[in-house]
């Protein structure tokens, strides 16, 4: 029958509508609802401020000023289209510009779209009286870094910037998006995590329009949290002051702790231009400005490193305090003549630190031997990290004969000891390993690991690699050297006399090490007060200083702190 | 007699579902007059119930003899139609009514349905032979064919292309049963399929680009497409239980275009979830059947071809419907019997019903 034949057609095409029915919200169920939930819900982000970084006492190093953008609400089209000349004109941006931004921020009727960034607040205040006429128009007020200090501990602090895609693929996990803003360098890169804002979020329902129907949830912003660092930026400034435009670098730290009240680096930048939108086109930074020399780049010591070469050669009883040397101002060592940079006659272990006297030294050296003297080079913590909280902190180094063997295919000679009891050749340390190793002889035997951040959102940050461990040198000639130490500025024909008109004791040693023809790095590292040291001091001036400037940079510096009261 | 009943409880189930998902169409309209609309779809249900009762009670038989003045009646209706709506601006399908607005083409399919259950039958109660055995090709083709495209011209030109296919539809349904010989049918399709390309240049323009759509709804997604992707998201998005009434976002947030009326299918898949589809669709097979039901078992070849026709019209219309729901089917305009929102649809569905009653009615009298 044709009825019969009708019927089974029938259940035939019901039976393929189930079926495609199943097929939608079965088989395609969840992602047709999610096609669903981006119709209807919509997010609008909220932003929270970046952590406040302070100084040990509190002063903002790098803050959040409240910035402003320009928005507009496209929902009213013929508004827009009215609103948009006068905001060109008001602006000074062409109206094509800001035609072509409109439509790239386009996303939704009811979303606004960011026509200017970070308008000044007198534009803002000037676009705020266009707000009665123009309804349209919305001024977001929203976090932005500030940096009240200027310049001031660039290089501790980091700067920020989109992140970019080495960092993105190591960070994805840790919710990084791209686009976000992220650290670059210094305090900022190393807790970013910490600093960073955590973005709130409102979602909302709307309708076809993208109308606002209701308020589905929202998750307030959270600001990040604030860090205290143990700088003081009133010593940090001085430095500054006194580094001016020469290459170099300063740390002063505290020598028991190893509280770093200082890390200046010399040339600086300003952090504040990486904000803008083209940084790349604006800035250029010569003289390598964006390496932190206190720590990122390693340099020939030179005399400073005599202590150390003192110390070895009296724990292994080469020498001992009463050894005296007669220094003609020259040493024959093997084929070539070692030059001391003066005649001092007959010196022992104390007048050779005082005066400097390198013909003392290599001859020590020699006595010693390049192995011990490399072993008692990393006793005082040359040739590896100290450790300190901040990123891309280099190693330095410390030759050895087997070293030499290995990559340049040389045997070691006796002039090559020679020159590294005197720290030069190829040994290289930061000025914060220098400062360190000047903190041993001022607490008396403690390899400290120096620290700048004291404490995270308002906890104190206890950092259990922070260990301080024993330097593997008797006690009495740590003691012995220190005492001598202050000849190198009480004595008269110390190197760095000019500090004893200072009105505090200073114990120190000066430091010129040739690093290539016409080139000199000048050191100065030392402690102060003597009888109770408070602070360890280390100046250091890129290849065109010398021992003695360096003492007149650290004179200006303790001066200074003097002036202000601070000591 | 249990049919009867059997019909009005699975239609008025129906017009209950229908009823709810309107409400929760409307649900988030602002506007007071469309949070309304569903108390009117109650209206029309009561007063479609009225036309249930009357059509249940008037003998099937008369209508026998009044075929051509029904007839007339509704040529002279969409002919109305024709005139005032090119004089109204906008509403091409409906005649006002004092407060009603009335769409002529659905008075049409069922006048159609009579008239061709006629045509294709005797008068006599007691000869069930079919008279098509006897009709040479003009008569049992071409004549008919000449009375169903008048109409049908009509209603595609007002333009309600989905209406008119329905109805040609129906012809070819009716000639199938009416066991007119095989190799009619094959030409008809023959020539169908040779007029095609002349048919498409007399299609609007919008008519066209929807067939478009039907084969591709990614050509243009935000014009034509848009609903046919909107209905699929609405659907799916439903899950095998739904979200639940009242919270369907495609349908209340006007994502999805039509909720209430040619699309209520997606709006209640996406409120009600698999389980609700499986329910209504079960329904609407439950009352196809008892139509079937009823067709089988009449004596007389017009109650016969009449039950049918009636029966599949319903049929045709539900399973268009929900395949264009489902992106089966391109987008013509026909409403879901007894869900869609309108007074139209609601009333001649109710008169066919009623009509289907008394049938299964009169053949208890032999």
């Amino acid at each position: 029958m044709r009825i019969k034949i009708l019927n089974f057609l029938l259940i035939f095409i019901f039976c393929l509508l189930l079926l495609r029915i199943f097929s939608f919200q079965v088989a395609q169920s969840s992602r047709l609802r999610e096609l669903s939930d981006q119709n209807s819900i919509r997010l609008i982000e909220q932003e929270g401020g970046r952590g406040v970084i302070y100084d040990r006492n509190s002063q903002v190093i790098a803050g959040n000023s409240l910035s402003h953008d320009l928005m507009i609400l496209p929902q009213d089209k013929q508004q827009v289209a009215r609103a948009l000349p006068v905001v060109a004109r008001v602006s000074g941006i062409s109206l094509e510009e800001l035609k072509s931004r409109f439509k790239k921020g386009y996303t939704a009727s009811f979303a606004p779209v960011v026509l200017l960034k970070n308008i000044s607040l007198k534009k803002a205040i000037a676009f705020g009286e266009l707000k009665t006429e123009y309804s349209c128009l919305v001024i977001q007020p929203h976090p932005l870094r500030s940096y009240p200090a200027g310049k001031l501990a660039c290089h501790v602090i980091g700067y920020l910037g989109e992140i970019d895609h080495w960092r993105l693929t190591k960070l994805k996990d840790y919710g990084y998006k791209t686009r976000d803003i992220v650290g670059f360098g210094g305090i900022e890169e190393k807790l970013d995590y910490y600093l960073r804002q955590k973005e709130g979020a409102l979602s909302l329902e709307v309708d076809h329009k993208g109308k606002f129907i209701r308020l589905l949830g929202f998750k307030p912003p959270q600001d990040g949290k604030d860090i205290q660092l143990t700088l003081d930026i009133r010593i940090q400034k001085l430095a500054e002051e006194a580094l001016g435009e020469r290459k170099g670098a300063v740390v002063l730290m505290d020598p028991y702790s190893g509280e770093v009240l200082v890390m200046a680096s010399s040339p600086g930048f300003e952090p504040e231009a990486f904000l803008g939108p083209s940084v790349k086109a604006t800035q250029s930074f010569s003289n390598s400005a964006l390496v932190n020399r206190a720590i990122s780049s390693s340099y020939a010591p030179g005399s400073v490193f005599k202590l150390v070469t003192a110390a070895g050669g009296v724990e292994t009883k080469k020498i001992n305090l009463s050894t005296t040397y007669f220094c003609p101002g020259k040493l024959r060592v093997g084929n070539r003549d070692f030059a001391c940079w003066d005649t001092h006659n007959q010196e022992n272990l104390a007048a050779a630190i005082a005066h400097s006297c390198d013909v003392f030294f290599y001859k020590t050296g020699l006595l010693i031997g390049p192995q011990a003297l490399h072993d008692y080079a990393v006793k005082f913590g040359l040739g590896k990290p100290t450790g300190i909280d901040l990123p891309y902190e280099v190693n330095g180094f410390v030759p050895d004969p087997l070293w030499k063997k290995i990559s340049r295919l040389q045997g070691w000679y006796d002039g090559d000891t020679a020159n590294f009891s005197i720290g030069q050749g190829d040994l290289l340390t930061t000025p914060l390993q220098i400062s360190r190793l000047v903190a041993v002889f001022a607490n008396q035997g403690t390899l400290v690991t120096p620290y700048l951040i004291k404490s995270v959102g308002g906890v104190n940050f206890e950092d259990p690699r922070r260990r301080q461990s024993r330097v593997p040198v008797k006690k009495e000639i740590i003691g012995y050297l220190r005492k001598d130490m202050i000849g190198t500025i009480k004595d008269p024909s110390g190197t760095a006399n000019i500090l004893a008109v200072l009105p505090v004791e200073i114990a120190g040693k000066t430091g010129t090490a040739q690093a290539g023809p016409n080139r000199t790095h000048g050191w100065f590292a030392g402690f102060f007060p003597y009888a109770e040291p408070r602070y360890v001091i280390c100046v250091f001036l890129e290849g065109s200083g010398s021992g003695h400037m360096a003492s007149i940079l650290a004179k200006q510096i303790i001066q200074g702190m003097i002036d202000q009261k601070i000591l | 007699m249990k049919t009867k009943y059997l019909i009005l409880i699975i239609a008025l189930i129906i017009c209950l579902i229908s009823i709810l998902s309107i409400y929760s169409t409307n649900y988030q309209k602002d506007a007071e007059p469309w949070k309304s609309i569903y108390k009117r779809q109650i209206l029309w249900v009561l007063i479609g119930l009225v036309f249930f009762f009357l059509a249940a009670n008037f003998n099937y038989r008369q209508l026998w003899d009044a075929v051509y003045i029904l007839y007339a009646v509704v040529l002279l209706l969409l002919l109305l139609v024709f005139i005032l709506g090119i004089i109204r601006l906008g509403a091409q399908r409906w005649l006002k009514f004092a407060w009603f607005n009335f769409q002529p083409s659905e008075v049409a399919k069922i006048v159609m349905a009579i008239f061709l259950a006629k045509y294709y039958s005797k008068k006599s109660l007691y000869d069930f032979s079919s008279p098509v055995k006897n009709f040479g090709l003009w008569k049992a083709f071409i004549l008919p064919f000449i009375f169903v495209a008048i109409p049908v011209g009509l209603i595609i030109e007002q333009p309600d292309l989905g209406s008119g296919l329905l109805v040609v539809f129906l012809f070819l349904i009716i000639l199938f049963l009416a066991e007119v010989k095989v190799r009619y049918l094959v030409m008809l399709v023959i020539v169908a399929l040779v007029a095609m390309p002349v048919f498409w240049h007399f299609l609007r323009d919008y008519q066209k680009e929807r067939l478009m759509v039907f084969i591709n709804p990614n050509i243009d997604p935000l014009g034509a497409g848009y609903t046919v992707i909107q209905a699929k998201i609405a659907i799916g998005s439903g899950g095998i239980f739904g979200k639940g009434w009242l919270s369907g976002t495609q349908s209340q947030l006007h994502f999805l275009p039509e909720a209430h009326t040619d699309f209520i299918f997606s709006s209640f898949a996406e409120e009600w979830g698999l389980l609700g589809c499986i329910i209504l669709l079960g329904l609407y097979y439950l009352l196809i059947r008892q139509g079937i039901a009823i067709a089988a078992k009449t004596g007389d070849a017009f109650g016969r071809f009449l039950a049918m026709g009636i029966t599949l019209m319903l049929g045709i219309q539900v399973c268009i419907n929900i395949a264009m729901n489902l992106g089966l089917a391109p987008i013509v305009g026909v409403p879901l019997p007894l869900m869609s929102y309108g007074g139209s649809s609601l009333f001649v569905t109710f008169i066919a019903l009623g009509i289907l009653v008394n049938i299964s009615k009169e053949r208890g009298v032999f």
